[in-house]
């Protein structure tokens, strides 16, 4: 057979087994994607940043050996707190490996808590740009968390995580609506209890967001009354404290010494959580009925009122103008 | 080369195949290319070694270091099977040839196709035996490791007064990142990747003049064939943006002719610790038969007359 007879066979039967597979293909591809099992395209911006040859190995089908090195070269950037550096390559990481967690929190973690901190202690700025340098990478931090729970909404981690930054007595002050970042939290935490696979520490962490919510008292009683009828291992002081606030809310009658007894056991162990509980003003939690009970157990306790718990000075609550003073 | 004598296959193609793949594996294993194992697992060790500071609970202990041992060792795969299958497959022609051994094959009753057959399944066997060594290595390395992480992890959770079912659940988590069904999944995908490479390297050596160009255009189909993908959505969904049509005519060419490699890419999902159903392994395997067979059979097409 001539040879050009030959390479015309060649080619029309290529074309045709092409054509052959071509929905076969774009089926496939379609189902790998619906499983989670094919990335989505690597966008250009991306592809600039890892340079040539990265993005040539990372198109070859090792995006996450790249995303490996990346990471690497992202802890160099952290151990010389380049922070600019460190945001721009964990947001080329989560490109590359947009499904793996520890990029999402290790990203957000340098973001919103090493860089941020970074600028509390910065004695070369000036306290107004140190406040807003702080402020702004706590922001970062959110926001690249955020992302990460859009990519993986199922990961009851992640959701978790941005519960804990924005129910942080450390990082809430850079948000300015506290009331707002409280009730994220705690539908944060909501959804991380909804995936089914999220540790117990979530439910009670939702109830110390959600009692923080200002109009949300009776949403939070409720809460509160099912985990503490849930398990015992729930019955951490927290939780007890918050169930007796929430009782003194709804009901202002109520003998709230007498209740933190049957709550705590003994007059002396009631006494002390109240007294605990008074002192956290840093977390912001809600204290009603907490003073009315002090007095009433220093009574029963015969604590003289130069001991009074109600008479010492409270710590002030955390602001970022004590912070940045120094 | 003889068949033994007691081979029941003696004389059939299957037989001759077999002959034939046998001596292509002997003669690569001869080229010592096996000595690319001690390298990969230094690498598999030396991916142990990135176990970056934690900032979590117990739920992050190791997580990091479990990714980098996978994406290592799969992605060392990937290079070294990818190479292996075209370099191995471009040398293989030109060799025979140069040594006359070719000659000596053609000049006994030995139809083309078994010889063409004979000679891929060689390569083929020599990356399976190969990518078999580095996926036990793996798993025996992420075994112990993802051993020593679940015992670290628990140590953390009890001390923190995790309960029973906590530690359960950290267990499940950490073992989904550990050698499992998905993985060995992944190198099988690794491994139709390279079939589909090897079969494409052996269809260009048969109308190419050197081993150099086949190995160079084959790598260039390897990482074009990436953005097959793109191409065919283009293709799929022209008209949309008011493209010219030429560039039409461009995606439909690169669609039809190329294969599409970034179904393979699988194995990244399973590195982030995704399941790998078998219907999807099924599929993925159907298209990867499709394309070495199509290619073994277009080359023996240009191999059946050609004279040398």
């Amino acid at each position: 057979m001539k040879l050009w007879l030959k390479s015309a066979i060649l080619a029309v039967t290529l074309l045709a087994f092409g054509a052959a597979r071509l929905a076969y293909e774009a089926t496939l591809t379609r189902d790998l994607q619906a499983a989670g099992l094919v990335a989505p395209r690597l966008q250009i911006g991306t592809r600039d940043k890892i340079g040539q040859t990265s993005s040539t190995v990372a198109l070859g089908g090792l995006r996450t050996l790249v995303a490996t090195f990346l990471n690497l070269r992202a802890y160099t950037a952290f151990s010389e707190q380049r922070w600019e550096d460190i945001a721009e390559t964990f947001n080329t990481i989560v490109d590359l490996a947009p499904h793996t967690r520890y990029y999402w929190e290790t990203g957000s973690w340098h973001l919103a808590y090493n860089a941020a901190s970074y600028y509390i202690n910065d004695a070369s700025l000036p306290p107004l740009r140190r406040r807003e340098a702080w402020r702004l990478y706590v922001l970062r931090g959110r926001a690249f968390l955020e992302r990460g729970i859009r990519n993986n909404p199922n990961d009851w981690s992640l959701l978790a995580n941005l519960g804990t930054l924005l129910s942080d007595p450390n990082k809430f002050p850079a948000f300015r609506d506290n009331n707002a970042s409280f009730a994220a939290a705690a539908e944060a935490y909501r959804q991380a209890a909804a995936t089914g696979k999220a540790l117990d520490y979530v439910g009670r962490a939702r109830l110390y967001s959600l009692a923080r919510v200002a109009g949300r008292e009776r949403e939070s009683l409720a809460l509160a009354r099912s985990l503490f009828d849930a398990s015992r291992r729930n019955h951490t002081p927290t939780l007890l404290m918050l169930l007796l606030v929430l009782e003194a809310h709804e009901n202002p009658a109520l003998d709230v010494a007498r209740r933190a007894v049957e709550l705590f056991d003994t007059p002396q162990k009631a006494y002390d959580a109240l007294s605990s509980h008074w002192q956290r003003t840093r977390e912001r939690f809600p204290v009603f009925g907490v003073s009315a009970g002090l007095d009433a157990l220093e009574k029963t306790l015969s604590i003289p009122k130069e001991n009074s718990i109600l008479s010492r000075a409270l710590p002030p609550p955390p602001t970022p103008d004590d912070w940045f003073h120094k | 080369m003889s068949i033994a004598p007691h081979t029941p296959l003696k004389g059939s193609h299957a037989g001759r195949i077999f002959v034939i793949a046998t001596h292509a594996f002997t003669q690569l294993a001869r080229m010592k290319v096996f000595y690319f194992l001690a390298i990969f697992a230094v690498l598999a060790i030396a991916s142990n070694f990135f176990d970056l500071p934690q900032h979590e609970g117990p739920e992050s202990v190791g997580a990091n270091v479990l990714h980098s041992i996978k994406s290592w060792s799969l992605g060392a795969m990937t290079l070294f099977s990818v190479v292996l299958s075209i370099v191995a497959t471009a040398l293989l022609l030109p060799k025979d040839v140069e040594d006359r051994t070719l000659y000596t094959i053609l000049a006994k009753p030995v139809p083309r196709f078994d010889y063409l057959a004979g000679k891929l399944l060689g390569v083929l066997l020599l990356v399976f035996v190969s990518l078999a060594f580095m996926d036990v290595l793996m798993t025996v390395v992420l075994q112990i490791r993802t051993a020593m992480v679940i015992h670290e992890q628990e140590a953390m959770a009890l001390g923190m007064g995790y309960t029973a079912d906590a530690v359960a659940s950290l267990r499940a988590e950490t073992l989904a990142n550990g050698p499992n069904a998905a993985l060995q999944s992944a190198v099988f995908a690794v491994f139709l990747r390279a079939s589909i490479m090897a079969s494409l390297a052996l269809l260009i050596s048969t109308f190419s003049t050197s081993t150099l160009f086949t190995t160079i255009v084959s790598f260039l189909i390897y990482f074009i064939g990436h953005f097959q993908a793109d191409a065919r959505d283009f293709y799929l969904h022209a008209g949309q943006a008011g493209e010219t049509g030429l560039a039409h005519w461009a995606a439909l060419s690169v669609s039809l002719v190329l294969p599409d490699f970034q179904l393979f890419n699988v194995i990244d999902a399973v590195i982030e610790g995704q399941a790998f159903p078998l219907l999807m392994l099924a599929k993925l395997t159907l298209i990867g038969i499709y394309y070495a067979l199509f290619f073994t059979l277009a080359s023996w097409f240009i191999f059946a007359d050609k004279e040398f």
